[in-house]
């Protein structure tokens, strides 16, 4: 494998957050920022293998307009002149929308998701697509298509998925922020494995319109990004009502980031007594419990609690998202079924396998379920706090059912254990960089709040990160 | 119980979607469905359907922070 070449940038070390704010005070040039960022795909992407097509010409001309704009004293928003790539399943209107799958190689949507605009509209420079899971259905980063995206921390480690690309720029410091989305865990499972931080928001808190379907009653559009405060940033942006999504809440958006104090004392987090920590690695729980004792000595108590009903949420959530991935792909898996990888229409004909009446139970308890969640578990906690991954990382070879590896099925499947079941759940939740195991990967904790949440969880995570540098780590492989 | 699910699963995507089973991965795929089905017999009677319309929208809406 090409090892890359550094490239000394030191604006590829800013945070979104630093880097919006230097474009606000005239000190950087958002074609500075986006030149950085092209530097750095060229001089690491050969090895991590985190993008799928840059749009060089245009983000460069977006970001000469932007700065023209600046100059003569107009800024588009809290994003302005800041450069961002996305998950390739984000629409936009006219530009190939891989999905990261050879089936949808040619696919060019006629309009623009409500994410990728919002997003633009607040001024950010789309640099281009990032490679992910085809069609978003796994949670390891395997690629038949379009190669495997490799960890900045191990290259032979697996990044996470689906969001594969997205935590792993993130992580090499190609880019400041990216779209991801999460089904099962694919931005918190990135996140946490590339050593980023990532938020998925309530089910319904931000809008879906034009982002390629897997399942939709548990689809999330959500960011990762370097910081809490980043992602913060981005989802104020993204959340929110949208009339071409009729499942958007109109719930109204806080403002998140102007939240971030630092003042957590008093909030009670709560630590499953079952399910989320069976058979969890020793270092993923040493670094779990010390993360907690960093949040309690900023004033958070931490109490033990048991989560209802878990037995019941991963049989149904298991079920959910393959009956609907199995409708969404009825056609193709009648018609051209080997132009998927072998991992994923294997997965998607077990969906075709499960009764309606089962699939119509399971999204009935759904509402039940909440409610007692509500009634046990928040009337009495805050938030409650899971290891993201409770394994250490595996490899991409120990994970790769498309090479028959033996026992490939069970590792790929133990990834999402932990992230899945907050799907079903409906539940904020954001995953932070919380320790390395003894091969050199990152540990993520996951922080559940309340639905609507979001505020408190990423004070939570903030408040972790101004007394942790685990998010400042910066892989060798990194830009800078 | 591994090779009657398998069955069963190749039976029913064939006959309601025309979906024939794609390669190994997908008979081991739906082999693993056996354990959904005896998660799904260990719930039998520990929830039910609720008798008022409602939805998890709506529990979203019932449980939600208060204080964001």
């Amino acid at each position: 494998m090409k090892k890359p070449r550094q490239v000394p940038s030191p604006l590829t070390q800013l945070t979104l957050v630093e880097a919006c704010d230097g474009v606000a005070k005239g000190e950087i040039s958002s074609v500075d920022l986006t030149k950085a960022a092209l530097s750095a795909f060229d001089a690491g992407d050969k090895a991590i293998n985190s993008a799928i097509a840059l749009d060089r010409d245009e983000a460069l001309a977006a970001a000469e307009g932007l700065d023209k704009l600046r100059k003569a004293g107009r800024t588009l928003g809290c994003l302005h002149g800041v450069p961002l790539a996305h998950k390739d399943m984000y629409y936009r209107a006219g530009k190939p929308c891989t999905c990261g799958s050879k089936i949808r190689k040619d696919f060019r949507p006629t309009y623009t998701a409500t994410a990728i605009e919002r997003l633009e509209q607040a001024g950010s420079v789309t640099l281009g697509t990032l490679n992910m899971a085809e069609f978003a259905q796994n949670p390891t980063g395997h690629n038949a298509h379009f190669g495997h995206c490799h960890n900045p921390w191990g290259l032979d480690y697996c990044t996470g998925g689906s969001s594969s690309g997205s935590g792993a720029a993130v992580a090499a410091r190609f880019i400041y922020g990216a779209l991801g989305s999460d089904t099962g865990g694919s931005i918190r499972l990135p996140a946490s494995i590339c050593g980023v931080t990532g938020i998925k928001a309530t089910q319904t808190r931000v809008s879906r319109h034009g982002a390629m379907p897997l399942s939709f009653s548990a689809d999330n559009v959500g960011p990762l990004a370097r910081t809490a405060r980043d992602c913060a940033r981005l989802l104020r942006v993204i959340a929110g009502y949208d009339p071409a999504d009729p499942t958007s809440s109109s719930e109204p958006v806080p403002d998140y980031e102007a939240a971030l104090d630092g003042d957590i004392r008093g909030m009670v987090i709560g630590l499953p007594t079952n399910f989320f920590f069976d058979g969890a690695d020793p270092e993923v729980q040493q670094a779990f419990d010390a993360a907690m004792r960093v949040l309690e000595a900023r004033g958070a108590r931490t109490v033990k609690i048991a989560i209802p009903h878990m037995d019941a949420i991963n049989t149904y959530v298991s079920v959910i998202s393959r009956v609907e991935g199995a409708t969404i792909h009825a056609e193709w898996m009648r018609g051209r079924p080997q132009d998927y990888a072998i991992h994923l229409s294997g997965r998607l004909y077990a969906g075709f396998g499960i009764p309606a009446v089962h699939y119509l139970e399971a999204l009935s308890r759904r509402g039940p379920i909440l409610r007692a969640l509500g009634r046990e578990v928040f009337s009495k906690v805050d938030v409650f706090a899971t290891p993201t991954l409770r394994l250490k990382v595996p490899t991409l070879a120990a994970t790769d059912i498309d090479a028959d590896t033996p026992g490939a099925v069970e590792a790929f499947t133990a990834v999402s254990i932990n992230t899945r079941a907050i799907n079903y759940m409906g539940l904020p939740s954001v995953s932070v960089p919380c320790g390395f195991d003894s091969n050199g990967l990152p540990i993520g904790v996951q922080i559940q709040g309340r639905p609507f949440g979001e505020g408190r969880i990423l004070r939570l995570a903030d408040a972790y990160q101004r007394d942790t540098d685990w998010h400042k780590r910066r892989p060798k492989l990194a830009a800078g | 119980m591994s090779k009657k699910i398998e069955r069963l699963v190749k039976e029913q995507a064939a006959t309601w979607s025309t979906v024939k089973p794609p390669n190994s991965a997908g008979e081991e795929f739906a082999t693993g469905l056996g354990d959904v089905l005896r998660g799904f017999e260990k719930l039998r009677g520990e929830l039910a359907f609720e008798d008022e319309p409602s939805s998890f929208e709506a529990a979203l809406q019932e449980t939600k922070e208060r204080n964001p």
